[in-house]
């Protein structure tokens, strides 16, 4: 269980600012939501953290220790993009493997840990399929469970939600989060869904314009939205009378 | 209208060959047995795997460069590799090698021949295996098994490769067929010597004046064996 601690991050891509001095902290084992409308530097924020992208200031911390400097394979960082990333041509159980491989896991330890993710993401039986033979549902819970194999040091989701169908939705969320809470991981989840938003933080962070302008527990945000801008990004959870549940 | 002219005249192009045979058959399948026939399919063939061979073992690095590399010149780099090899004039290419390289000794040598074969038909790999690469950086899949470890050697062996497994293939086919019909370069600096630097082209050329028959039961043959391997990378490129 590690802090993420983002300082001051700004980004640009040529005249458009996509972060903006953001800042942000993530306590151990805490389930934070980023929330956003398209283009508000989500997803940026995201490959930053990760270390796909370089940013123009500030400093990423992940307990205490200033990690810029680390190239991407060295940060330790698990990741999950919106269309879950599976790698093609290898099946389920190469996919959770692949991080333990690469890191010369003995075969042993490979098998112990790729079958006790299997279960914790309630895949036995589906080691051999490949991801083009799964539902959304379980693809995203591959890619979870890949992610965590190597016990990283924190999680990041980029829109878990957005490619799984509207039917099955409330059930994937409650498995997220049910997961996450299993393997006591420092998540970092963004979405541009209020609804996903208010269902899977433990606090929300709102974004706009490439900085964080409110971040608080989900009753605190729906009992004081700090601007009108806020209260209209959350607008949608009054509609659905969720702020009562 | 226009493009049924155009696809008429391409098809004629090529198939006329097999009309103009006519009757004489029997001239290509002897061809077939004839020793010089023979060496000249020797030599094309086995240089144009070799060709192609060599052209994926270039196209991987090459095209790593090109994809991940971060530097100045990076495009015109691309235009030198890929682009100008294909429009640069062959038999100007072939008197380069033979100015540079007939000094120490390479000229009218069996290696004469896959060094000119190679510069006109290896682009054909790094192309496809460029555009691969580029595909899948932009699909993000490195990204992630970098995040999950993974070293260059890694994402190289375990991703990009195997994902580029039918590209690289479709490569080498297409490099495969343009080293065989390759002329000009091959006959400026290697020659035409018979069951070492002689090809199926350079037969076409030496014998259409004098013995057109033998001419074209050489052609027939060497459209056979390109137009079989353009229809394998279509196989292969369909089954993607």
């Amino acid at each position: 269980m590690k802090e993420l601690h983002v300082q001051d991050i700004s980004k640009a891509y040529g005249n458009i600012k996509a972060l903006d001095r953001a800042e942000l902290t993530v306590s151990p084992a805490e389930f934070m939501v980023v929330m956003g409308p398209s283009g508000c530097g989500k997803t940026t924020l995201l490959l930053v953290i990760l270390g796909a992208l370089t940013p123009d200031e500030g400093h990423i911390w992940i307990d205490g220790k200033d990690i810029d400097r680390l190239p991407l394979d060295e940060r330790n960082i698990g990741y999950v993009p919106q269309d879950f990333g599976l790698f093609p041509h290898l099946s389920v159980y190469e996919n959770i493997g692949f991080g333990l491989k690469v890191r010369k896991r003995p075969e042993a330890e490979v098998h112990e840990e790729v079958k006790e993710l299997l279960r914790v993401v309630d895949l036995e039986g589906f080691e051999g399929r490949k991801p083009k033979e799964l539902s959304a549902g379980q693809r995203q819970r591959v890619a979870l469970a890949r992610a965590l194999a190597t016990s990283p040091s924190v999680l990041l989701l980029d829109e878990p939600l957005s490619s799984v169908d509207e039917a099955t939705k409330a059930e994937v969320r409650v498995e997220l989060k049910t997961i996450q809470k299993e393997s006591k991981v420092t998540t970092l989840c963004v979405t541009h869904n209020p609804e996903d938003a208010f269902q899977l933080g433990d606090r929300i962070a709102i974004m706009h314009s490439g900085r964080i302008v409110q971040c608080d527990a989900p009753q605190n945000i729906l009992n004081k939205p700090m601007s009108k801008l806020v209260r209209k990004l959350i607008a949608p959870i009054y509609i659905s009378g969720m702020e009562g549940r | 209208m226009l493009a049924c002219a155009v696809a008429v005249y391409m098809l004629v192009s090529v198939f006329y060959l097999y009309v103009a045979v006519g009757e004489s058959w029997n001239l290509v399948v002897g061809a077939l047995f004839d020793n010089r026939v023979l060496g000249a399919i020797a030599v094309s063939v086995s240089s144009a795997f070799i060709v192609g061979s060599l052209a994926i073992a270039a196209a991987i690095p090459t095209a790593y460069l090109l994809t991940y590399g971060d530097f100045r010149g990076k495009g015109m780099l691309e235009t030198f590799l890929i682009d100008l090899p294909q429009t640069f004039p062959p038999v100007t290419e072939g008197l380069v090698y033979l100015l540079m390289l007939g000094r120490i000794g390479l000229a009218y040598t069996y290696v004469a021949v896959i060094i000119a074969k190679f510069y006109v038909s290896a682009p054909f790999a790094i192309s496809f295996a460029a555009r691969r690469f580029r595909e899948i950086r932009e699909s993000g899949l490195d990204m992630i098994a970098r995040s999950l470890g993974a070293k260059t050697r890694h994402v190289l062996g375990r991703i990009l490769l195997p994902l580029s497994s039918r590209d690289l293939l479709a490569g080498f086919s297409l490099t495969w067929a343009r080293a065989m019909g390759e002329l000009a370069a091959t006959l400026v600096f290697a020659g035409a010597v018979p069951w070492r630097t002689e090809t199926i082209p350079t037969i076409v050329y030496l014998t259409a004046a004098a013995t057109p028959q033998v001419a074209i039961a050489a052609s027939v043959i060497v459209e056979t064996l390109s137009i079989a391997a353009l229809l394998s990378f279509r196989w292969i490129a369909g089954r993607r």
